[in-house]
């Protein structure tokens, strides 16, 4: 019985097919809003309202010609999709929406979760470097190196903005957290600072404008993904709308306090708080335009790094005065 | 400078209707005088060739299928033709023109030679110009 | 380490094929190979063979964007070549949709900057705000591109009080929408970053390359056709030539939106002042012999097209400058210490038509200094002999 229910939890809900389902429908959202924002009408007719417009380009590519480049790596160019698309979906277990008895510390819920999540986002910026790597071509190559030049950028300012509510909270533990600024709301208010400064450096980690140099289409064709097509492309998307899915809500659950009131209201609160951290996300894809690799380090340092420590200073005092 | 310059203009689009007509479930007007598709009203044409001769697409072809009873054949080459409207301007009679255009522009076809057009007729007669009224 | 980087003939980055070949070092550019010829239609050839109506037509698809200017600038030189002068209201007629065109252009120029920046909000509002200039365009000659509205000696088509009114409407839209785009390009920070410093050309180079057009305007060159040998009716209307001093990319932007600005004024003052009468005078069959340049301030730069006639009804050479060819030098000097991220913003700033540039060239023997023009199957028959002996390698570098 227990095996069953382990099987569907990592299948069903909240595993691989809820977070195929859930991700095209935030990818669906995210090209909606980005549509109307820039006065154009975005997916209309594949499914009421273009619901199914992600889903359609998932099948698409899964049924085209897979190309492997003659000098890549082959054992690493075919293994590589199928490992970010694990490395996600398994950092998608550890949201604090499916598990929410604190007094219970059980496998997808214990102290330190939040430095795994973190961790675990952090692989799939590797990997894609690898990915580039191992293609062997010239625009891969430079997609690879530019993903690595960003990850030094953002990588600092993205862990001391997240962990700063974390030291507030005092605890390492996600679902602590949430369970923290539910019982105290008015302490999310010094976070904000924070807040915007995670949002900066997550839309960098998911590569979308402004920070979308590795892969920019006029500049180096594909960057990283030039060379992959077919079932291994529509595995990196996929890859790519989860890890959307997973930044949004580790956001949502340190910064929007969590996702309170049990399965259904907790499920609820999910849907709502990642659609609105998504819509934000979108916003600032539509409000600016791309910069180049060495403005995003030097823009990262000069401005993101103060303003995190800042938080981190903020969050320090204020835990002060509260003992 | 200012930081999200663009932003006010962004959201204010979140309420407006989109820019794009959703063709092809809606159709889009197109003006008066629209260049589409040229055609031949058979009972005014005199056979000048002028519209043969000023085609730049050689689109127009003109042959004689019996002298004596002044048989003529017309076919035009839609896939040739640039729809420049210049056999229009080339037409010289009056006061209606035998070359027209119409409005068409959703004229693909699977065959070339499905858009050819054929027009078999009599040559027309010129009608004299009436003389000048007198002035007044 | 040197590597070459290719871009082109097929990138995302090219609206046309053409072929940059750049050494770099880690991200910036030592050197740039600049290859042409993957456009080339043999319009010149076929010009000879159509007569003076039908070449209208052909010298007007010589390009989709500047379809007019090269239709307008051979219509001029042939009403030369035949000794008539259109009537002032067709002129006034013509160079009121050259100033449309303008305006088309320029926005059209303003998107695909914003594309190549990554902006693509930008790219998206200034196509939208385009469709106004297309719909009016198609109003008034019953296309949106390729207009045809020339024909030797006037234009073919009369503008009546409606059409006068709904352009006037359209200008005043797109004035404010304007003057809002020059306030964004100016002011949005992650845009301007990307644009500011990027593409230096000094106003030295610019001279001596040769640059035309909003290029080296930009650069602090007051050099404008309309002004310095005035055609048509710009003798009559009044209008500043605009150039900036920031001899960058983003100085180019703003000296096209600065020109987008007069164009409105422009034509405001035409269709106010638009004589009456009529709008084209019959033109002759052939032209007497001779030969004429013809000059024309094209949204890209100048346009020179030389007609010879023989005294029968097709000329017996055009050959045509396209104002992009004359910006390819500018281009390799601003492409050689910049950045690889930068160089669709270099490229895409000199408003490439490619299509325009490509014409026959002649060969010029290095070592005897003597000219050849070589015939095509002759090419064909030495490279057929070359590569039957050559073994086939991989990734064969090419020679310089």
């Amino acid at each position: 019985m227990a095996v069953i229910r382990t099987l569907l939890y990592l299948l069903v809900y909240p595993g691989l097919l809820f977070l195929f389902v859930y991700s095209t429908f935030c990818e669906w959202f995210d090209r909606k809003v980005y549509a109307r924002l820039q006065n154009r009408m975005g997916p209309t007719h594949t499914g009421k309202w273009g619901l199914l417009q992600p889903v359609a380009d998932f099948i698409k590519l899964m049924s085209k010609e897979d190309i492997v480049p003659d000098l890549a790596d082959k054992r690493l160019f075919n293994a590589l999709p199928v490992f970010g698309l694990a490395i996600v979906s398994a950092a998608a277990m550890l949201l604090p929406v499916w598990n929410f008895d604190l007094a219970v510390p059980g496998p997808t819920s214990f102290a330190g979760d939040i430095i795994v999540v973190l961790y675990m986002l952090s692989l799939p910026t590797l990997i894609f470097f690898l990915a580039g790597w191992a293609s062997t071509s010239f625009f891969s190559t430079i997609g690879a190196t530019r993903v690595l030049t960003m990850l030094f950028g953002y990588e600092v300012p993205l862990f001391l903005s997240v962990l700063s509510p974390a030291l507030l909270a005092g605890s390492w533990r996600l679902a602590e957290i949430a369970h923290f600024y539910q019982q105290k709301p008015l302490l999310i208010l010094p976070n904000l600072l924070g807040f915007v400064v995670a949002l900066i450096a997550v839309q960098a980690k998911l590569e979308r404008t402004p920070f979308d140099i590795p892969h920019a289409e006029t500049e180096v064709v594909g960057g990283t993904f030039t060379e992959y097509s077919g079932k291994k492309l529509a595995f990196f998307r996929l890859m790519t709308d989860i890890e959307m899915v997973v930044s949004a809500g580790l956001l949502a659950a340190v910064f929007l306090a969590g996702f309170p009131g049990g399965a259904l209201l907790g499920f609820a609160n999910f849907v709502v708080k990642t659609l609105f951290i998504i819509f934000l996300l979108s916003l600032m894809r539509a409000l600016t335009s791309r910069i180049r690799v060495d403005q995003v380090v030097s823009f990262a340092w000069k401005y993101l790094a103060p303003l995190a420590v800042l938080q981190l200073l903020i969050v320090i005092l204020i835990k002060g005065f509260l003992s | 400078m200012k930081i999200a310059a663009f932003l006010p203009e962004l959201l204010r689009h979140l309420f407006k209707k989109p820019a794009t007509v959703d063709y092809p479930f809606k159709k889009l007007e197109v003006p008066k005088g629209f260049r589409g598709t040229p055609f031949l009203h058979p009972e005014l044409c005199i056979v000048c060739k002028a519209c043969e001769r000023d085609c730049p697409a050689e689109a127009i072809e003109i042959t004689a299928v019996n002298e004596a009873e002044k048989l003529f054949r017309m076919v035009i080459h839609n896939d040739r033709c640039i729809h420049c409207a210049q056999c229009l301007d080339s037409c010289p009679t009056t006061p209606v023109k035998a070359m027209d255009m119409d409005d068409k522009f959703e004229i693909a076809a699977f065959d070339r030679h499905a858009l050819k057009a054929e027009w078999e007729y009599v040559r027309a007669v010129q009608k004299p110009k009436a003389p000048a009224a007198p002035a007044v | 380490m040197k590597v070459q980087i290719p871009i082109g003939p097929q990138h995302p980055a090219l609206k046309e094929p053409i072929s940059l070949r750049m050494t770099v070092d880690g991200e910036v550019i030592t050197d740039a190979d600049l290859r042409l010829g993957y456009n080339h239609r043999g319009v010149e050839k076929l010009a000879e063979e159509k007569t003076f109506i039908q070449n209208i037509y052909l010298t007007e698809r010589i390009c989709g964007i500047c379809s007019h200017s090269h239709a307008t600038t051979f219509v001029q030189g042939t009403e030369r070549l035949m000794e008539i002068e259109a009537p002032k209201r067709g002129q006034y007629i013509r160079y009121l949709v050259s100033e449309l065109e303008r305006i088309h252009s320029h926005l059209l120029w303003l998107g695909v900057a914003g594309h190549e920046a990554g902006f693509d909000s930008f790219f998206m509002y200034t196509w939208r705000d385009r469709e106004i200039v297309m719909d009016l365009l198609e109003m008034i000659s019953g296309n949106r591109v390729h207009y045809a509205i020339n024909t030797v000696g006037g234009v073919r088509r009369d503008l009546d009080d409606t059409q006068i009114t709904k352009i006037l409407e359209g200008m005043v839209t797109l004035r404010k929408r304007s003057e809002y785009y020059l306030m964004i390009g100016a002011n949005e920070p992650t845009f301007t970053a990307r644009l500011a410093n990027v593409g230096y050309l000094s106003k030295e180079d610019a001279i001596a390359l040769c640059a035309v057009g909003p290029t080296s305007r930009a650069s602090d060159v007051t050099r404008d056709v309309r002004k310095d040998d005035p055609y048509g009716v710009y003798a009559e209307v009044p209008f500043e030539v605009c150039t900036s001093d920031l001899c960058d990319v983003l100085g180019r932007t703003v000296v096209r939106i600065k020109e987008l600005l007069q164009s409105y004024n422009m034509i405001e003052f035409l269709l106010k002042n638009l004589p009456p009468g009529p709008v084209n005078v019959r033109a002759p069959r052939r032209a007497k012999p001779g030969e004429v340049v013809s000059l024309y301030e094209a949204p890209r730069g100048e346009n020179i097209h030389y007609i010879k006639s023989n005294g029968t009804d097709k000329p017996e050479r055009l050959k045509v400058r396209a104002p992009t060819l004359a910006n390819y030098a500018a281009t390799i000097k601003m492409l050689k210490k910049g950045f690889i991220a930068d160089i669709p913003l270099i490229f895409a700033a000199i408003d490439p038509c490619i299509c325009c540039a490509e014409r026959t060239v002649e060969l010029v023997d290095t070592r005897s200094g003597e000219e050849r023009i070589v015939r095509f199957s002759d090419l064909r028959r030495a490279a057929e002999v070359r590569y039957k002996n050559v073994t086939r390698k991989g990734n064969a570098v090419w020679p310089l």
